[in-house]
């Protein structure tokens, strides 16, 4: 294991015990594209008075159920606040899904290392700017998947 | 044991006491509940204890109801399920904790306000009318007309607690009713009446509220529902004389003051 910083410390993990049931597929829950906040319109049709979720570019991947417990009914749009560049766009277009696409609500979903937390700062900046008022959601996932905590964000 | 958990709780501590007294150490009110019509299944259900405070609750009222019968002592293993201490609501569940911490204010003032009561006066009577009119606008209106027109639709109002808050509700309006009267008949003893009455009325129905009945509420909204409520109280807000409003919450920042000077005078 190497020191430094815990967002990129190497750690190993093949030794974990998986559980559950491994029959059947799933269907995928996504119903949008692009995803990349760079890339969204925040006026796109599937985000007009949505539940949207912003997920850090680590979750889906960590989340053993991810579609079926988080993104199903959602719209999402997904970013990494460690390594994008152009953040300030990023809080401008939350604020628009806000003010002008009178989003439903924001769940923020992020992974516990200490960067991941610029990710609800944003949304946080982004609400305290908007006209309007909506919940705001933050959900912290573990390295191995497990949710730390869940909780709604004050304004 | 059946039968027990589909009957109404104050008939269960009305034939036995010591049930009162054990719910208490659960920090379950019932005892002082002014309807007690939740059956037992229920008030079980909605406190939301850990699985292992739960088994032994239930075991101690079974064990007091049955002296006789040889009731297994359930294992109390450590639970997974500790609920928090510190309730955390949602963001439309807050703002109705929020506003009962103003009505909270009030409730504060009563007894001071009982002591100096002076209906010949006319500051003195002005005093009780501004604070019957806080009771109608801000504690009614404003606040028990969200829980009536739009919370309570996310929840079955048949329940016996939601019955139980309506019946609050109606009993505070009930008190304000009569004591609109008193004032108009100069009846000092009637005024501290209903207002030591609507007092203990909403101490209770406050405490019911922030600490049962809006987490239970809480626990079964999904995400979209919270966003959904959180609009619809913007809405209801919006279409409210924010005068009204502020002159609530004026009416309560200077209370204390008035109270004093009118001590002095």
């Amino acid at each position: 294991m190497m020191d430094g910083c815990p967002g990129a410390r190497t750690q190993d993990f093949r030794e974990k015990e998986t559980k559950g049931d491994e029959s059947g597929k799933r269907q995928s829950q996504l119903r949008q594209w692009p995803i990349q906040l760079h890339l969204v319109s925040p006026e796109a049709p599937y985000y007009q008075k949505a539940d949207v979720l912003l997920s850090a570019d680590c979750v889906a991947f960590t989340v053993g159920d991810f579609h079926k417990d988080y993104l199903k009914g959602k719209s999402i749009a997904i970013a990494c606040p460690k390594l994008d560049e152009g953040q300030d766009e990023y809080v401008e277009k939350i604020k628009s899904w806000i003010d002008d696409t009178k989003i439903n609500t924001l769940t923020v979903m992020i992974m516990q290392v200490p960067c991941c937390g610029g990710l609800v700062a944003m949304a946080q900046q982004a609400l305290q700017s908007a006209k309007r008022k909506i919940p705001v959601k933050s959900i912290v996932v573990s390295l191995q998947g497990d949710i730390l905590s869940e909780e709604w964000v004050e304004a | 044991m059946e039968r027990y958990l589909n009957t109404p709780i104050k008939e269960i501590i009305t034939s036995f006491p010591e049930v009162g007294k054990i719910l208490e150490e659960y920090s379950i009110g019932c005892v002082p509940c002014t309807l007690g019509s939740c059956l037992l299944k229920d008030i079980v259900a909605i406190h939301n204890l850990a699985e292992d405070k739960e088994l032994e609750l239930m075991y101690r009222i079974e064990k007091t109801i049955y002296p006789e019968r040889d009731i297994k002592k359930p294992v109390f293993k450590a639970s997974k399920k500790e609920p928090d201490k510190e309730i955390r609501y949602s963001p439309p569940m807050k703002r109705l904790v929020d506003e009962h911490t103003l009505i909270k204010k009030w409730i504060g003032l009563i007894p001071q306000v009982i002591e100096n009561v002076d209906i010949e006066s006319e500051s003195g009577s002005q005093l009780i009318l501004d604070g019957l009119d806080f009771i109608r606008f801000y504690a009614d209106k404003f606040h028990h007309a969200k829980e009536e027109d739009i919370l309570f639709d996310y929840t079955d109002k048949n329940l016996d607690i939601i019955r139980t808050i309506l019946a609050d509700h109606e009993a505070a309006r009930g008190h304000v009713k009569e004591m609109l009267k008193a004032i108009g008949e100069k009846d000092t003893n009637a005024i501290i009446g209903h207002l030591c009455a609507y007092k203990d009325l909403l101490t209770e129905h406050i405490k019911k509220e922030d600490e049962i009945l809006y987490p239970w509420i809480d626990r079964g909204l999904s995400t979209t529902q919270v966003g959904e409520l959180f609009a619809k109280f913007n809405e209801a807000e919006e279409k409210m004389d924010k005068g009204v409003i502020e002159k609530c919450q004026k009416f309560i920042a200077e209370a204390e003051q008035r109270i004093e000077n009118f001590h002095r005078s």
